[in-house]
Order: structure tokens, then sequence, then C-alpha cells
């Protein structure tokens, strides 16, 4: 007995320290479970909170910038709405309920948290569940993409931003439809990588590169950003650098995207995985 | 004893209220992120026995983690660097010893034993923090030229924050 008191005397602390670095390696490793999503949510509802109201005294020197970006979104809805008025023009347009539903649906909401330096960059918005925002939705700004919902709690949602290690994403190129897919590298904030385009594919400095819509996540042709630069590497593909058309450092008006047909595409899709 | 743990309960809240809402907003390309909130493991009184650092460090780097979504990250460097702590301060002890009452803070045994002290620590917190979160060896100098920025940073600013707050 003495002797094992004397031991722990003498290892009792490395032994503390062995047990506590397990314990955070444990946490790190594991996915996040109720205890630790209620108390985070408890946390970052106050940090969420305390952040909402330095953005709001922040926001008026961000009121140009955004005025010129609702400018833009604008211009963009009236000739997306000539188009439609054309369209309905042609004697046969027809329109079959059943089938003709609405796929997409808008949802506004400003980040009130976001950060570009870490290598895991995540965004708070100020809508959550009560709202209608849920896990896995596409987050846009009037420019381009953001990010994706990863967890939402009753007024406030955390998207993982584009910049963030771990983001995939597949996107195309506008001009000829061969997709790829989107990473970051943790350098650069203004470039995301596109990857797997076949080098026998004529690409230009200045392309555009939107999204594909294959994930059920982001509608189809959301713009990403152009190519500024390419160049072949050793393998079949190039390696190009995508310029974001989101300015992240800028972010404040953005949309989550709600894709009311997603649960549809899902079921089947896995049906199909069943089966082969 | 009642003063001392209100003391460090104050320090606690506001190093972590400085490292939310100022630190995390530090925008430089990715290169500059001090996490200064190690200083109040490293602000403990000398004579803390190394259980309760041990314990403290935990509890720092949970609640840091919390606020930043990254369960574990924190925790695991911080509690390094609390594992360290002892270790450090011995082998840069004054040969008369330490005061029992002082606190190892930036007028204790002159600004150069301070800097050691801090850098040695601070240094290996960011070098398990950065690479833990990248978790990757693919950006390996890059990780390094990140902690080595950060690392700088973390001491000026901390050297700020002792001399602005917490000598009043």
């Amino acid at each position: 007995m003495r002797t094992l008191l004397n031991f722990l005397k003498k290892f009792g602390n490395i032994f503390l320290f062995v047990l506590l670095e397990a314990l955070a390696f444990y946490l790190l490793a594991s996915k996040p479970n109720y205890h630790s999503i209620k108390l985070s949510k408890a946390l970052n509802a106050t940090t969420a909170f305390v952040n909402e109201k330095v953005n709001r005294a922040s926001d008026y020197f961000t009121l140009v910038e955004i005025n010129r970006q609702l400018l833009n979104e604008n211009i963009e809805l009236r000739n997306a709405m000539q188009r439609i008025y054309l369209n309905s023009e042609i004697s046969t347009f027809s329109v079959t309920d059943s089938l003709y539903r609405q796929q997409y649906m808008y949802i506004l909401a400003r980040a009130v948290n976001n950060s570009v330096n870490k290598q895991k960059n995540y965004i708070t918005l100020n809508k959550g569940t009560l709202n209608g925002v849920r896990k896995d939705m596409a987050v846009i700004g009037p420019d381009g993409i953001v990010g994706v919902i990863i967890e939402s709690g009753r007024n406030y949602s955390i998207a993982m931003s584009a910049l963030n290690l771990d983001f995939r994403l597949s996107a195309r190129l506008s001009k000829n439809d061969y997709f790829g897919s989107l990473t970051w590298d943790g350098s650069d904030v203004n470039c995301l990588n596109l990857n797997e385009i076949p080098h026998h594919v004529s690409i230009a400095e200045g392309d555009t590169v939107e999204t594909t819509g294959y994930s059920a996540v982001f509608p189809e042709g959301i713009m990403v950003g152009t190519i500024s630069e390419f160049s072949v590497s050793g393998g079949d593909f190039y390696n190009i650098k995508v310029k974001l058309a989101t300015q992240f450092k800028k972010l404040n008006n953005i949309y989550v995207i709600v894709n009311l047909k997603k649960e549809e595409q899902q079921e089947i899709e896995s049906d199909i995985q069943i089966t082969r | 004893m009642l003063n001392t743990i209100l003391k460090y309960a104050g320090l606690f809240i506001l190093l972590i209220a400085i490292q939310v809402l100022l630190m995390n907003n530090i925008q430089f390309s990715g290169f500059v992120n001090p996490y200064i909130y190690i200083l109040f493991i490293l602000l403990l009184p000398f004579e803390t026995s190394y259980w309760l650092i041990l314990l403290l460090s935990f509890i720092t780097g949970f609640v840091i983690d919390l606020t930043s979504g990254t369960m574990g990250l924190h925790i695991a460097a911080s509690v390094f660097a609390g594992f360290l702590r002892p270790y450090v301060l011995g082998l840069i002890s004054p040969r008369e010893g330490y005061e029992e009452g002082d606190l190892p803070g930036l007028n204790a045994y002159g600004f150069r034993w301070f800097i050691t002290y801090v850098l040695i620590i601070v240094a290996f917190h960011h070098f398990v923090l950065f690479y833990l979160e990248v978790f990757r060896f693919e950006y390996f100098f890059r990780t390094l030229l990140r902690v080595l920025l950060s690392t700088g940073f973390t001491i000026l600013f901390m050297i700020i924050i002792q001399v602005i707050v917490i000598r009043r």
C-alpha cells in the first residue's frame, strides 16, 4: 500500500497529464456529442449575440459596398425577369402542376462572425432552425459561393466557409461543362484550387467556374470565381487556381439556400447504392 | 486566499474576452493568430500545485474550445503548456530560487527572464496547436512559419496586456 502511495506521489502528476491529454485527443477525434453541442450552442449564442452588437456598429462603414452589391443584384434579377417574360410568351410553354415545383428557396441571413485567418474557417449566421436553416444547406453571397451549413441552433447557425481545409465542392467550367472538385489549400484567402480537370480540355485565364448541383446542396450555376492561374502537373490533370468571386473578408449579407427536393434526390440515390 | 481566487477568476474572464473579441478577429492572411489566453496558466503563482495547473489548463482550453467550436484542440495544447510550466520554471530559476507568493509576471525577475519563460512555453503551445489544427504534414513549412509569427505576436500582446491591465 505504501509503495503504491509513493508511486502515485511520484508519478501521479504525469498520470494526470497523460489522462487529460488522452481526453483531449478523444474529444478531438470523436464526433460532437449531445452535451458538447448543447454547451457550445449555449456559449456560441452568447458570443454570437455580442458579435452581432459589434457588427451593427461596424455595418455603417460597409454601407457603400453593400449598396453596390444590391444594385448589381437588382440588375441581374431584372434581366432574369425579362427572360422569364419572353419564355411565357411562347404559347407551347406549359406547366404540369405535380411536377413543376419550386426547387430552391432563399433565406436572407447575416454573417455575425466570420474568420479568414484560420486553416479551418467557420461563419456564424444570425438565422437558425426557427427560420428554417438546417444542416447541409448551401450558403451564398451576392457575388458567389460562401459555404455550407454544418450546424444550426435555434437562432444562430454555423457554416463551414469555403476557406476551410475540409471544404469540398463539385464545380465546373461554365463554357464547356467539364467538372472537377474544389478545395482550399489554406494559403490564399482569395483562391481555391480546382482539381480533376483533364488537360486535353482547353481553358484560359478568366474562364468562369460555377457550381454543378451534383451534391444536392448547391443549385446549378452559382458563381464560384474565375480562373486566375493554371499549370499542367505531372499527371493528366491541370492545377487550376480559381479566384473567388466572393470577398470573404467583407462578408455581410448572405443567403441560405433550401433545396426543397433534396431528400427525394438523396433517397433515390441511396436506393441505387443498395442494389449496386 | 479567497482574494487570490477572485483575482484569478477576473483574470480568466478578462483573458478569454480579449481572446474571443479581439485576438480571434486579427486578419493577416492567416499567418498571425495570437493565442494570449495561456497567459492565465503562465501567471499562476509559483507555489501552485502541479495537478491544479494541469486542471486549470484543461479548463482554459475547454472554454476556448467551446467558443471556437474546435473541441479538444485547445485542450491538448494548453494542457501541454501547463505540463511544461514547472520544468521551464526549474530550468531558468534564479540562483536563490523563487519566492513564495510571487507570480511569474513581467516584473518578477526582470524582462529577460520573463521573455525566456514565455517564449519557451508559448512556442511549444503554438507548435502543438497549429500542427494539430492542420493535422497533415503537407504544409509543414508554412505551418512552421505560422507558429513562429504567431508566437512573436502572442508574446508582444502578452506584454502589452500585462503593462496595461494586470499591473492595476
